[in-house]
């Protein structure tokens, strides 16, 4: 038996859609142009995609035609040699269609596997957002703002390019340098994407995580009747009326605190967070009543605190905002948890606003897709200057 | 109206007089899986929230059941079934009838409890059309079908329906180096149709919910008003309308104030535009140009000049030309129409 390479792409659903099916397409093609055969394909389980719920694609490859069938005859890999995450926020762990609770994004992957990003992040930043693994692992920074686009516009920044240059780097058996800038040639017909790929895979440097690295909490997870549990009909219980919300200091009750849906938690879609400040906010209700989410809390005093297991970041609250600066997106990557911005305000005000004053000053830009037309031609060019100079 | 329709008591519900009035329980919460900036999603939070808590809701195959009801999860508060793709209708009424058959029996204690069914306009104006039409003539059965619009079988990826715009991309329309423009018919005139073709029904309406407001107190007229009543509402999706969802509050504004979305009640047989279009038609704001509402959506993306001027010719005839402006799209005489090649 030959050796058999497996590939997966996590990626946001319909922002990245194209993206990643452009990569484990080109995977494929690539390992062809070597004489191996291989199967690229999207997830049927992540299927019907949601913007920004985390999905995945895989491309199968085995040095022989009977190498791949056995691997095919398994519905999907169990075990893989890369995991691609074409955004960075996807460190946090991925709650996808597929199933119910939180993987963390390492955990298909090999001993000795890399884990290939996109992210502006250093290493060490990233290594604290992904849950700890047994087995230590490569991790591979592609640098760059992660790629963005929808269903219909395709951004081509050479995300893809440089994500095929820099695995022909780390796993040179799956296919060289040459054979994937021929997959790229005859594919898209551009020289220019080819280089980029050749600059990638030149500059692509990996670092070492070891077990004792990254995030310590143990994903949940949720266990529920299997099909041949079910009776005839299915009643499942709905979700009881919420309560009152208890302030932290004074121990006051008031607003209200709906109860949620436990079973799915929507904060590994958000790749930006909203930060309230609770000084300027004059309860004109809007973020509250137009989250789509229903994610805000009502406080005792009639503040409204964005729930951050809930929230999947979509930005209508600060967009529907009406006061300046009182709701900001800022990058997900910026936050190491979840916990309630209006406690950790009642609890200190000053330090608080410390706090969120730095959120909004430091934050980097960030883009859910199209916004106008004409908007990706003003992106492209940056993006494609860290492609040429790293 | 005949003597011999029984019309059971509705509840009382007081339109909201403003939005610091609206009720902070939820009976549609959080945990979901529908997309970023889901504007259906604040259609189902609304409309639960505006019924309250003595509510059956009804929802047919399409985004509001899948991504809310995923395996062995739901999202709602209230009482909820699903029922197959074009029988919204039949659900809502086959509820009503049966709900009015249990306390008349005295097999259910004597209450007013709110019947509503949803569809999307896959489930509603293609598939459903049919059973809608049926259950707005059957006066003795209060309930209310909302058909929340996205304009294309989102569920699915985007597949194209009787509401998809003129041009838009849908994976049926692709455009093409050919021919560019894959869907070339209008919009279909829902709720004008539905309006219009059943005299026994006492409330049709828009909405939109970037006027949540507004969009709530209709759903409470459409509850206590009796009888079968419909709603149609347009939702913009960042998914199929390929846009930054942090637009979605905005593009329903866009979609209302370019007039390409009229708001208006038809209650007892009486028009009333309402709103930002009640204002535009009385000449108090003017409408904005269709432009402002194509080039912020990647599924119009690659409209010409000439796409975008046809496009607001056919809006301009809408409010010009039609006989019931914005409702009924009778002209008094043939219009030419020449779209561009």
């Amino acid at each position: 038996m030959g050796r058999l390479f497996a590939i997966e792409i996590i990626y946001r659903g319909i922002y990245q859609k194209t993206l990643a099916s452009r990569i484990s397409r080109a995977i494929v093609l690539a390992a062809h142009q070597e004489g191996k055969p291989g199967i690229s394909f999207g997830r049927y389980g992540d299927s019907p995609e949601r913007n920004g719920i985390p999905a995945k694609n895989f491309a199968i490859v085995g040095t022989d035609q009977e190498t791949l069938e056995q691997g095919m005859a398994k519905y999907e890999p169990k075990e893989v040699d890369i995991t691609i995450a074409v955004d960075d926020t996807l460190f946090k762990g991925v709650e996808s269609w597929a199933w119910y609770g939180l993987q963390p994004v390492n955990k298909l992957l090999k001993p000795g596997g890399t884990l290939i990003v996109t992210s502006r992040e250093t290493p060490e930043a990233l290594i604290k957002m992904a849950h700890r693994k047994e087995t230590p692992y490569q991790l591979a920074i592609v640098k760059g703002t992660p790629s963005f686009s929808g269903l219909w516009v395709y951004k081509d920044d050479h995300t893809d390019v440089r994500i095929l240059g820099a695995i022909a780097k780390l796993l040179p058996e799956l296919f060289s340098l040459k054979s994937v800038q021929k997959a790229i040639v005859n594919e898209w017909k551009d020289p220019v994407k080819a280089e980029s790929a050749a600059r990638s895979c030149e500059r692509i440097s990996t670092t070492e995580v070891m077990p004792n690295q990254g995030n310590p909490e143990i994903p949940y997870k949720f266990e529920f009747p299997k099909w041949h549990e079910m009776g005839e009909g299915i009643a499942i219980p709905s979700i009881p009326a919420g309560r009152a919300v208890e302030d932290p200091v004074s121990h006051a009750t008031g607003g209200f605190r709906p109860d949620r849906n436990p079973t799915f938690k929507k904060f590994t879609t958000r790749t930006m967070r909203p930060v309230v400040n609770f000084d300027t906010c004059i309860k004109c209700t809007l973020c509250w009543l137009q989250c789509p989410d229903s994610c805000f809390d009502v406080t005792p005093e009639g503040l409204y605190d964005a729930n951050m297991q809930a929230c999947c970041g979509c930005g209508v609250c600060e967009a529907v905002c009406p006061v300046k600066d009182c709701v900001t997106m800022v990058n997900e990557s910026e936050f190491g948890d979840n916990a309630s911005q209006w406690e950790d305000w009642k609890k200190d005000k000053a330090a608080y606003k410390i706090w969120l004053e730095d959120k909004i000053k430091t934050r980097s830009e960030r883009s859910h897709g199209f916004r106008y037309r004409g908007q990706y031609e003003e992106q492209i060019p940056e993006m494609l200057r860290i492609a040429r100079e790293g | 109206m005949a003597t011999y329709v029984q019309i059971d008591p509705t509840q009382k519900l007081e339109p909201f007089k403003a939005v610091k009035k609206i009720p902070l329980e939820e009976y549609f919460t959080s945990g979901h899986r529908t997309c970023q900036g889901c504007e259906s999603a604040l259609v189902m939070k609304m409309m639960a929230k505006a019924a309250g808590p003595r509510t059956i809701v009804l929802g047919s195959t399409g985004c509001m059941y899948v991504a809310n009801t995923t395996y062995y999860s739901t999202s709602w508060v209230v009482p909820w079934m699903h029922t197959q793709l074009g029988s919204s209708g039949s659900a809502a009424l086959g509820t009503a009838a049966a709900l009015k058959a249990l306390m008349r029996k005295g097999k259910m204690k004597k209450e007013p409890i709110n019947v509503i069914a949803f569809c999307g306009d896959g489930g509603g104006a293609d598939m459903g059309v049919g059973a809608i039409s049926a259950t707005l003539t059957h006066p003795d059965y209060n309930c209310l079908i909302l058909l929340y619009d996205n304009e294309s079988y989102a569920n699915t990826d985007i597949q194209l329906s009787g509401s998809t715009p003129w041009g838009a991309n849908t994976t049926f329309s692709t455009p093409g180096k050919m021919k560019r423009i894959m869907h070339r018919r209008w919009k279909k005139n829902m709720a004008g149709m539905m309006a219009a073709g059943h005299p026994e029904c006492r409330y049709v309406a828009t909405i939109c919910m970037s006027y949540g407001l507004a969009g709530m107190n209709s759903i409470r007229k459409a509850l206590t008003i009796g009888g079968p009543t419909f709603i149609h509402s347009l939702d913009p999706c960042p998914k199929g309308w390929d846009y930054d969802p942090y637009q979605s509050h905005e593009m329903g504004e866009l979609a209302v104030n370019t007039g390409v979305w009229p708001l208006y009640e038809v209650e007892d047989g009486v028009l009333k535009l309402t709103g930002r279009t009640q204002q535009i038609a009385a000449g108090k704001i003017k409408r904005q140009p269709v432009r402002d509402y194509l080039l912020k959506q990647g599924r119009f993306a690659h409209f010409t000049n000439d796409d975008i001027d046809y496009f607001q010719s056919k809006v301009d005839a809408m409010w010009e030309k039609w006989l019931v402006p914005g409702v009924i799209p009778f002209r008094r005489e043939v219009e030419e129409d020449h779209p561009p090649a």
